[in-house]
This record gives structure tokens, C-alpha cells and sequence, in this order.
């Protein structure tokens, strides 16, 4: 008798637990048409059905707002419920992401970083060419998310620039008075902060994406053109021994080391901005989107950019600036139409602006929205973008997972383990491997 | 009359003994199937299908995201065979990861468990202190020692002058890799120290009580009386710490992400990144195939070795 019952219990409970796995997709589908009020008031009207769209977002520093803005979307179309989900930046988004597609949850909305991502994701996106506001956004921001045969693919998110940032009374209090333009003026800079006993750089070495992408481009962008450097290294008639730039990127590196922080290599992204904004070092590289980590730590931080110079050419007064990601619409979307009228609302309604500018202090990719609540970096960032004083992001066109081999390499050579040569050789071999 | 009775009870005598005997024997395939279905069927869906999927996966040059899936045959693993030097790289690596982790952490799970298999006390607690780190999440505890490496130790290092705490422990080639060790000791060897005490528990009193008699010291009780015995708990704790020590991956990415410039990048990192990062889902599955070749061949000449050695009293 026991026997039996502890069959039967045994048995019961897997059952249970099978009915539990298996039915969870059968809910998601049955729950439109189940529930006798949805299901009268559907066939009343069509448009009173509520429609769930899922917003896969890459950018959790936004993601508190973003629901905020959803909520107001909300009470705006009461027919439209949109799900946010918000995943860490980098490859870990991108696998996420990955996942989601091949287990059949694929969301409505994601972002995308344009170029070699367009290409890899390009089969599942919808084409967005005639939205009202794609003829608003800026040229340049454009060209990532654009395909060979000119289709759209995606709405900008924002603009985003990099550089030195440095701390203005810092640069007072060593003497400092002109603004370094040219890698000699930032060495001179770099002495007269030693002098002052301050450490001139905060230098976050540990982070491959700052030094393999951010710091790595500046070379890569200073070429006459770009694409065409690139494009010539993908056929084998470029080369990175033997380029000016490259050859000269290398003064950059020394600079940073021997006027920087200890223990770089273990010098994380939070380490270095805090670094920063405590006023332990009075620049670092990094972006305005550490803006709001700064005012945090410091809300009487006096800053601005610097430019990243090469070489001691006039020309070197340029900031990296670009599209970091693009709203892409999956264009196999049960619900494509309040994707892209979703889409649409966060780009052109009054709310969907004031979100943008005011509230994720975003500096807009687009000519019919003016930047407000913008901080020092951003102002910076933005006065250098209309002088047209700007340099392209180049890394979403290097071959996938290079930077971070490069950042690699630029690690061993900052702890000398490795010369100069060999850093160029290792950037060649892992571009040939890649490409 | 009495005899045609008599074979026809005979003849249903047999018939119920038969009965009875299918009853048991269905009840047993019942039971069986109650008990080892469910987790069957988890393992068949979530183990093995995936497992032979991969195997697919391995001979086409998929990108992990595209709706073609391409055949290639063999290339991948001549890719890797050929032309893969950090893939290389990231196996020496992660075997002598292996041996410096196995030898440790077994080294350290023993001698507690000999510690506190004695009358102690305080071994009641002493015994969940040293098991706690084995519960807590390998990502959380590389992020916890990765701040007292970086942060903790350094100032430690300012305040003392000691140069063992004045290293850049996560940021040189070497002591990374000990720092990675250590971590991995630390969180393994409180359920290793479990498993040899549960072994210690074991053994007859009676032969320690003889060999102490005999006159052997403490010394010689352990290498020849205790070890043999418990030979068992070394062939599961081997099995254990090799397996484990040759997939790590969670403690790895936490605590140095396979940095400075890759020197620590383990297999299972290196496999993670050629199919997510560099978007060759197919090259990614191929090395994790010969990765899960290497692995079983490997336990399994440890296993059929220390099962070998095993002895009973």
C-alpha cells in the first residue's frame, strides 16, 4: 500500500512538473483569446485589443527613465503595453540578444550597432527608410545603419564622443593655461602635473574596450579616409607596420603609462572614473556618457574635453563622435505596426523628445531636436561637432572580436612585455585572422 | 473427479504465482520509471539534445545568428588544428590550471577533513564555515575577490609595506594565475574536506586502534592505513576538482575576464568568445567538442587508475 502511494505521488509530481514546463508557451498563446473579457471586448473592436510589444534595451544606465517614459506611453495608447528589458552593454547584450532569437522570444524592439552588426542581424530587420522622421536624422548618423542598397534600418539612439577629459582647476592649480592641442603640449601638461605633485592620467588599461576600441580608433580615424584605410587592409594593401598614425599611437601609450596611475592593468571603468572625479588624476579617456557618474561622485567637477593627439599636426584637434547604437524593429514582428509606431512616438511626439533630452540627456542624432540638460561634457562634445571638428567611430567595421584582441595587445605592451614592433605585428596577425 | 481438481487448482496455483510474478516485475518497471524518468528526461532535453545539436553545429560555419546554417565538413577542425595559436594558448593554460587547482584544493579538503574528523569542539561549525564558500555563486565570489585583490590588498600593501600585498595581483601574467587559483581552492575545498570527512567516518576504528598498537606513528597510520581505505572519496574528489578545474569559467570571467592581454583565458572562455564575440557560433561548438573529448578522456583514465588502487579492508 505505501508502496503504491509513493508511486502515485511520485508520478503526480512529474506530471507536475512537465505541465509546468509545457505550459508556459501554451499560456503566452492562449492569453488573447482566454479570459472572457478580452475576448468580447476583441471582437467588439479590433483596436481595443492590448498588444504587448518587448523592448530589448542595451543600455542600463537609462533604464529607470526609460520605464518612466513608458509609463507616460502608456497612458498615452492605452492599446500598447511595452515590456523593457534591460541587459549590460557589450557582448554580453549582444549574446542575450542571441539567445532570445534562437529560443523563439525574439523582441519587437532592440538596438544594434550598425556596420558589421547591420550585416549579421540585417535578415531580421525591418526596413525603416520611409518613417516620418527618418528624413530628420543627421547624415552622418546615418551611415552605420544604412545597407548598400540605401535602406534605413534603424533611428539613431544618440550621439556619444570620447577624449581626455580633463579637470580644469586641476590644469589651474599646476599652471596650466593654454589647452594641450598637440602630444608635445599634453607632455609639457603631463610635467607641469608631476611638478604639481598630481597624477596627470587616471588610465583605465584594464578595460579592453578603451583602450582596444576608444583609444585604438584615434589612429584608425585620423587616416585621410577611413573606410578606404580599412577597406585596404581587408585586400592586404594597407598595412599597420609602417602607417604614420600607428607608428605614432604609440606616444599616446607611453604618455599615459609614465605619467599615469598605478597598477593600470587592474584599473577598471569605475576605478578610473573615480579616480577621476576624486581628483586623484586630472584626465582620463573616457566619454560624456560618465557624466552623470562624475556629478555624482563630485557635482562641483569643472571639466571639458581634450582631443587625443597623434602627432604635433594643427589638424589633431578632433573628437571621436558617434552613433553608439540604433533602434532596430524586428521586422518578423507579430505586432510591427506598434513597433514602429512606438518607435515613431519616442522620435517625434513632445514626450518622446523631452524624454530624450531632458531626462536621458542624450545629445540627439537628429536636426529637428535641439539638446537640452545637456552637462559640461556634452556642451563639449556638441560645440565640437558644430565647428565639424569631429573624427569617426571605426571599430564596428573592424573584423568581429578584434578589438578586443587588440586591447590585448596593448596591454602587454603597456607591461612590458612586448615592444612596440610587435604590438603592430600582433594588430596585423589578428586583423588577417579575423577579417 | 479428485484428480481433474486437484491439476486444475495446480494449474491456477500457477496461474496467480505467474500473475503475481508479472505484477512485481511491472511494478518494478513503474517504479523505476517513476523514480529515473523525470530526471531522464531533463537530462535527454536539456543534456543530451543540445549536446548532439552541437555536434551539427560543428561542421557548419553558422554564425549564430543567420537563418542559413552552411555545411563545411572537417574545416573547423582543421581551422583549430592548423591555425588557432590562442586556442592553444588558453589549453596549456587551463591544464596547468588543472594541476595547480586539483593538487591544492585536494591537499587543503584533506588535511581539514583529517582536522576535523578529530574530536574538536568547535568542528560542528568549523565544518559549515569552511563549506560556505562552496554555496555561494562562483560569479559573486570572483567579483568579491576580485575587489579584495585589487582594492583590499593594496591597502593592505600601503598600510604595511609588504611586497606580497604591493603586487598587481590581477595584473600580471603570473600572479593572476594564482590569484585564480587560490579563489578556486577556496571555494572547492570545503565540499572536497565534506566528502573526505564522510570517507573519514568510515573507517573501523579497530584497525587504527591494531596499528597503533603495532607501533606505527601518525605519519604511517595516514599513508598506509587511512589513505587506502578511503581510496573512493579520492576517486570522486579527483574526478571532481578535474572536471570542474578544466571548465572553469564563471570564476575566470569575474575575476580577470582572461586578462592581462589573455594570459589567463581559459578554455571555456576562449570557446564562449569565438562563438558570441567573433560570431563563429560553428568554429565556437567545433572547439567545444574536442574541449568535451579531452575532458571525458581524461577523467576517465583518472577514474578506471584510482578505482585500480581502491582496497578493502
Amino acid at each position: 500500500m505505501k508502496q503504491i502511494i509513493v508511486l502515485c505521488l511520485s508520478m503526480l509530481l512529474a506530471v507536475g512538473i512537465l505541465t509546468a514546463c509545457g505550459g508556459n508557451s501554451e499560456n503566452t498563446s492562449n492569453n488573447t483569446d482566454t479570459g472572457e473579457d478580452t475576448d468580447a471586448s476583441a471582437t467588439e473592436s479590433n483596436s481595443d485589443e492590448v498588444v504587448t510589444l518587448n523592448f530589448f534595451n542595451g543600455k542600463v544606465e537609462i533604464h529607470d527613465q526609460a520605464l518612466e517614459m513608458i509609463k507616460e506611453f502608456e497612458e498615452e495608447n492605452p492599446t500598447i503595453k511595452v515590456k523593457l528589458e534591460s541587459v549590460g552593454g557589450g557582448a554580453d547584450a549582444d549574446a542575450a540578444l542571441k539567445a532570445k532569437f534562437s529560443s523563439g522570444e525574439a523582441p519587437d524592439i532592440f538596438t544594434n550597432g550598425g556596420f558589421k552588426q547591420l550585416d549579421l542581424w540585417k535578415e531580421h530587420l525591418a526596413d525603416l527608410s520611409d518613417e516620418p522622421w527618418a528624413e530628420h536624422v543627421l547624415p552622418f548618423a546615418k551611415v552605420p545603419m544604412t545597407d548598400e542598397d540605401g535602406k534605413l534600418y534603424g533611428r539613431p539612439v544618440n550621439l556619444e564622443g570620447y577624449g581626455f577629459i580633463y579637470n580644469k582647476d586641476l590644469f589651474e592649480q599646476a599652471g596650466i593655461t593654454e589647452t594641450p592641442k598637440t602630444i608635445s603640449e599634453l607632455e609639457e601638461a603631463a610635467q607641469k602635473l608631476e611638478a604639481a605633485d598630481i597624477t596627470a592620467f587616471a588610465a583605465g588599461y584594464g578595460e579592453w574596450w578603451v583602450i582596444g576600441q576608444h583609444l585604438l580608433n584615434v589612429p584608425f580615424a585620423q587616416q585621410e579616409d577611413p573606410a578606404a584605410f580599412i577597406e585596404g587592409l581587408n585586400a592586404g594593401s594597407e598595412a599597420f607596420a609602417g602607417n604614420d598614425a600607428f607608428e605614432n599611437f604609440k606616444k599616446v601609450i607611453d604618455l599615459e603609462i609614465k605619467y599615469g596611475n598605478q597598477n593600470p592593468l587592474t584599473t577598471d571603468y569605475n576605478t578610473q572614473v573615480t579616480l577621476f572625479a576624486t581628483g586623484e588624476a586630472a584626465i582620463m579617456q573616457q566619454g560624456n556618457w560618465t557624466e552623470n557618474m562624475i556629478y555624482e561622485i563630485n557635482p562641483e567637477m569643472n571639466m571639458a574635453f581634450l582631443p587625443i593627439p597623434l602627432s604635433d599636426e594643427a589638424d589633431a584637434d578632433r573628437l571621436p563622435v558617434g552613433v553608439p547604437n540604433s533602434y532596430v524593429i524586428n521586422k518578423n514582428s507579430e505586432h510591427l505596426e506598434e513597433a514602429k509606431f512606438f518607435l515613431d512616438w519616442m522620435t517625434t511626439s513632445e514626450t518622446g523628445k523631452r524624454y530624450m533630452t531632458e531626462v536621458f540627456a542624450f545629445i540627439p542624432a537628429l536636426d529637428n531636436v535641439e539638446a537640452s540638460g545637456l552637462g559640461a561634457l556634452g556642451e563639449s562634445i556638441l560645440e565640437y561637432s558644430k565647428e565639424d571638428k569631429t573624427i569617426p567611430w571605426t571599430w564596428f567595421q573592424w573584423p568581429d572580436g578584434a578589438s578586443k584582441d587588440f586591447g590585448a595587445a596593448i596591454q602587454e605592451y603597456s607591461a612590458d612585455q612586448i615592444e612596440y614592433d610587435e604590438v603592430l605585428e600582433l594588430f596585423q596577425a589578428t586583423w588577417d585572422n579575423l577579417k | 473427479m479428485n484428480k481433474t481438481l486437484e491439476t486444475g487448482k495446480l494449474k491456477t496455483d500457477t496461474k496467480v504465482k505467474k500473475e503475481v510474478k508479472n505484477n512485481t516485475k511491472m511494478r518494478k518497471v513503474l517504479s523505476y520509471a517513476a523514480f529515473v524518468g523525470p530526471a531522464l528526461l531533463f537530462f535527454i532535453v536539456i543534456q543530451i539534445i543540445p549536446f548532439l545539436m552541437g555536434v551539427y553545429y560543428s561542421f557548419t560555419s553558422w554564425n549564430g545568428v543567420s537563418s542559413a546554417i552552411e555545411w563545411v565538413g572537417l574545416e573547423n577542425y582543421k581551422k583549430i588544428f592548423t591555425n588557432d595559436q590562442k586556442f592553444y594558448d588558453s589549453f596549456l593554460f587551463t591544464v596547468k590550471f588543472m594541476f595547480a587547482a586539483v593538487i591544492i584544493s585536494n591537499v587543503i579538503g584533506f588535511s581539514l577533513a583529517l582536522l576535523l574528523n578529530a574530536s574538536l569542539k568547535t568542528k560542528n561549525i568549523l565544518r559549515t564555515v569552511f563549506f560556505i564558500p562552496n554555496v555561494i555563486g562562483g560569479l559573486l565570489l570572483g567579483f568579491i575577490w576580485q575587489f579584495i585583490f585589487v582594492k583590499g590588498f593594496s591597502s593592505i600593501g600601503n598600510m604595511t609595506n609588504i611586497s606580497f600585498f604591493q603586487q598587481p595581483w590581477l595584473g600580471d601574467a603570473d600572479t593572476a594565475f594564482w590569484g585564480i587559483v587560490i579563489v578556486f581552492a577556496w571555494q572547492i575545498s570545503g565540499y572536497m574536506m565534506v566528502i573526505y570527512i564522510a570517507a573519514l567516518q568510515g573507517v573501523d576504528n579497530n584497525l587504527l586502534e591494531a596499528a597503533k598498537i603495532d607501533g606505527a606513528n601518525a605519519f604511517t597510520t595516514i599513508t598506509k592505513i587511512i589513505i587506502p581505505l578511503i581510496l573512493p572519496a579520492f576517486t570522486i574528489c579527483l574526478f571532481l576538482t578535474i572536471s570542474m578545474a578544466f571548465k572553469i569559467f564563471d570564476l575566470n570571467l569575474s575575476l580577470t575576464g582572461g586578462g592581462p592581454f589573455n594570459s589567463t583565458q581559459s578554455v571555456a572562455i576562449n570557446i564562449y568568445q569565438e562563438a558570441f564575440t567573433n560570431n563563429n557560433y560553428g568554429l565556437g561548438t567545433a572547439k567545444a567538442i574536442l574541449f568535451f573529448l579531452v575532458v571525458a578522456i581524461v577523467t576517465t583514465i583518472q577514474v578506471m587508475f584510482t578505482k585500480k588502487k581502491e582496497v578493502e579492508a
